[in-house]
């Protein structure tokens, strides 16, 4: 499962390669959305490889989520902003703390290993 | 390779370039925040006033050099007719340091302000109340007038910008004291005078004091000197005052 994980690390530092090459500024704006899907998408990442590691890993899962996750995240930010209630925070939190366990979960795999 | 573990690897490399991707425009929007152009600009407009500060100190130490070497030339072979007309003509025009009895006219904001239902426009000084004082002493005999160290000249303008107040294009704040040379009794009485302009102005709670001095020293004008469009006239005969 160690090739998954090098994967990933590799694929996320050739996006930061063209992320910071491209000639895209997005407006500050959508800062906030970018932020709460790009944290969704890492949840969704990992989620994804824990799947893998407890063998019940589903392709259609996995990306319907990615997108899915990050889009709902991006729109209760914004939902959030139009009606003055810092929505993204629950956005924040709930990704926050499944990505914690996510990461314990992938770490006792690798440990037990 | 199953074909699920493939698919698994494509997508992780997939899902995790997207992230890479977000992560850097993110990353690149937020210092982008940080040097954004209003601060950016903020900083240039700070560092513009320094740097004309400095200038300005350079000219003016400039202006004033220059100013005792005219002195010194006009000190020179000349008739003595003519360096007492210059003379003249220097204290006349406020080039020239003035010491003599007057009044010091201080005026300070009000302390009523407080009152925020009132307007606290009316409780401060404005350039009007310093027009009304200057006037006041320029009718009663002034001879010579400065606020806060700036002479009065015949070109000098009293104009509100913003809290502060421009005189000889410098910036005052309160409190505002005004030098006037003449005669202090008459000064002091044309001010407290009933229904004048000391009356008047501490119905606004504006805090006026004037006193008397015996001996009291007004600086030279300081600022620059324009004359753009002014053309000597044909006959000059009237324009030389007499000394």
């Amino acid at each position: 499962m160690w090739l998954g994980l090098w994967l990933a690390v590799l694929g996320l530092g050739v996006g930061i390669m063209v992320g910071l090459n491209i000639p895209l500024i997005l407006p500050h704006a959508y800062a906030k959305y970018l932020s709460v899907a790009a944290l969704a998408a890492l949840d969704s990442v990992l989620g994804g490889i824990r799947a893998a590691m407890e063998d019940h890993f589903d392709n259609e899962i996995f990306i319907s989520g990615f997108f899915s996750n990050a889009l709902l995240a991006a729109g209760l930010a914004f939902i959030g902003e139009r009606l003055g209630i810092d929505l993204y925070l629950a956005a924040v939190v709930a990704f926050g703390v499944r990505l914690f366990n996510n990461i314990a979960i992938i770490r006792r795999h690798l440990l037990k290993k | 390779m199953s074909s699920v573990k493939k698919n698994f690897y494509w997508s992780v490399v997939l899902a995790s370039l997207i992230i890479g991707v977000f992560i850097s425009v993110q990353f690149r929007m937020t210092t982008d925040i940080k040097d954004n152009e209003t601060i950016r600009r903020t900083q240039e407009l700070a560092d513009q006033v320094v740097q004309l500060k400095k200038e300005q100190d350079v000219l003016q130490s400039q202006l004033i050099r220059m100013r005792g070497q005219l002195e010194s030339l006009s000190t020179g072979p000349l008739s003595p007719q003519i360096k007492a007309e210059m003379e003249f003509a220097t204290r006349f025009s406020g080039l020239s340091e003035l010491t003599g009895s007057g009044v010091e006219v201080t005026l300070k904001d009000s302390d009523v302000s407080q009152i925020f239902t009132d307007n606290p426009n009316l409780y401060i000084v404005h350039d009007e109340d310093i027009l009304k004082v200057v006037n006041e002493l320029k009718a009663a005999g002034a001879e010579a007038v400065a606020i806060n160290g700036q002479r009065l000249v015949a070109a000098t303008g009293i104009s509100c910008i913003g809290p502060a107040i421009r005189i000889n294009e410098k910036a005052l704040v309160p409190p505002f004291i005004i030098t006037a040379i003449g005669s202090p009794e008459t000064m002091e009485g044309a001010l407290k005078m009933r229904g004048g302009v000391a009356e008047y102005l501490q119905f606004y709670g504006i805090k006026i004091s004037v006193k008397k001095l015996e001996k009291l020293t007004i600086p030279a004008y300081s600022g620059s000197i324009k004359m753009d469009y002014i053309a000597e006239t044909d006959n000059d005969t009237s324009s030389v005052p007499e000394a």
